[in-house]
């Protein structure tokens, strides 16, 4: 009874079944890959990316037609807050390189740490 | 089992399975303590500690900017990060954080001449030493390999590259997004966070019978089986899942320098004016691929070892997939402890 159960017709509708299913993911995998598919994928991309920027900007009109920040607003004023934390933290980091150079004294320096410090403060920005 | 064994098992497998896909969400990933070491806009730097740290070099975890780092630690008994704890590391994790539209502006060069050179300068002061491990996976890996190109004579000790993109000039990614029609600007300009929900989908697409429906069968035919695939499923499906959104500015550039134009491999890439060459990397270096990578094939991250100047190169081609090789059941007994082997014989003083 054991071995019929392994060669049994449920045995028998699973092997066929997983082989079809291999076959399929196979061909699948086949039509994919191909340039064409690519292209057609492309063209599906734009278009939802169109679709769904028309429903966005859609969306800010009203907002901003009814006196309320809408999605743009919030990234805007988002952005600006980057910017001021993209100062605060190199400023931070300034700080802590002179009071490493002020805690080492004047003699030491060039160790591995010591560069990667200096590197950063030659890019630093003021705007 | 016999056919009526299984008609009886089938109502019962049908609730087990349903309640398995609808609790997904809830599963719990990342569960490793962490405390938090340095934040800046998205970006978190944690650092996880060792209570039998063994080595001095820490260790910093780079992920890719699609998908959360949690792969590092998905579960208990099966992650990453505990594994290197266990082994005496000082782990850290930099977590790039869930982009949205005020991030537009963030491209490859803000990824890796701010955030990583900032979190490798927190990580070296946070964990008091001189230099460090990079270990980057996937597009983590290539930002790892351009910071070292950038910075070789630095902090940076020892580099391991985890199914990194490097040459994917012949990679279905390519086929999809290298060729004229598929205009990134246009998609970069609409989207100025580029959906994490699109790219997943076109991950999935990659082997779209494999992921639509043999992953679902299969859980299911576990079920059935009587075994117990809850845990190992739902912590894979919930990090699949989350897929955070593409900074516009970095999937246009991503896209175009490392796709279209394959700028890497040609050395034409310039981050903030500064050439990226990768003969300038001379860390140690361990490259890891996948011999069934369908993401980031082989072919597409060899080239590397011919191209740095490394007088220590290790390379490591082993089964599994583009995330299975790390993530997988059999992870923890094979890749992992021969990562660990690589980096404990690199990380004394």
């Amino acid at each position: 009874m054991a071995d019929g159960s392994s060669t049994g017709p449920d045995a028998q509708v699973r092997a066929l079944y997983e082989q079809a299913e291999s076959r399929t993911a196979q061909a699948f995998e086949e039509l994919v890959s191909k340039p064409s598919f690519g292209v057609m994928l492309a063209r599906s991309a734009e278009n939802v990316a169109a679709m769904a920027r028309i429903g966005s900007d859609l969306g800010d009109l009203v907002l901003r037609n009814l006196r309320l920040a809408g999605r743009a607003d919030v990234a805007r004023l988002a952005q600006q807050l980057h910017r001021t934390e993209d100062k605060l933290e190199r400023l931070l980091q300034e700080m802590e390189d002179l009071r490493e150079e002020l805690a080492r004294g004047p003699s030491a320096n060039g160790s591995p740490g010591a560069g990667i410090k200096t590197g950063r403060t030659r890019k630093r920005k003021t705007s | 089992m016999s056919a009526i064994e299984t008609l009886a098992a089938l109502p019962r497998a049908t609730f087990e399975f349903a309640n398995v896909i609808l609790t997904t969400p809830d599963a719990p990933i990342g569960q490793t303590p962490r405390e938090v070491v340095w934040t800046h806009r998205g970006t978190t730097l944690y650092r996880y500690r060792s209570s039998s740290r063994q080595h001095a070099i820490p260790v910093l975890l780079v992920f890719a900017l699609i998908n959360r780092p949690e792969i590092f630690d998905l579960r208990r008994g099966s992650s990453f990060v505990e594994f290197l704890l266990a082994e005496g590391f000082d782990v850290f994790l930099v977590d790039w954080g869930v982009p949205d539209e005020e991030d537009s502006e963030m491209g490859l060069a803000e990824f890796v001449c701010d955030e990583l050179h900032w979190a490798v300068r927190e990580t070296l002061r946070a964990a008091d030493e001189e230099e460090l491990t990079l270990l980057g996976w996937c597009i983590g890996g290539t930002l790892c390999a351009i910071y070292c190109a950038l910075h070789p004579a630095e902090a940076v000790r020892n580099a391991v590259l985890l199914t990194t993109p490097i040459d994917p000039s012949s990679s279905l990614y390519a086929v999809w997004v290298g060729h004229d029609e598929f205009d990134v600007d246009l998609i970069a300009e609409r989207y100025r966070a580029v959906p994490g929900s699109g790219i997943d989908f076109a991950n999935k697409l990659m082997k779209p019978v494999a992921n639509y429906a043999i992953t679902y069968r299969r859980l299911f035919q576990t079920i059935l089986d009587g075994k117990d695939a809850r845990e190992s499923y739902q912590a894979m499906a919930k990090w699949v899942a989350d897929t955070p959104p593409f900074p516009s500015r970095a999937y246009r550039e991503w896209v175009t320098w490392i796709y279209k134009e394959n700028r890497l491999v040609a050395g034409r890439l310039r981050l903030r004016d500064e050439r990226v060459d990768l003969a300038r990397i001379e860390q140690n270096l361990l490259v890891v691929t996948a011999s069934a990578d369908h993401i980031a094939p082989p072919d597409g991250t060899v080239p590397l070892l011919d191209l740095v100047s490394s007088e220590d190169v290790t390379y490591f081609d082993r089964p599994g997939g583009h995330i299975g090789l790390m993530a997988g059941s059999k992870a923890k007994h094979e890749i992992w402890p021969e990562l660990a082997d690589w980096l404990c014989e690199r990380s004394g003083r």
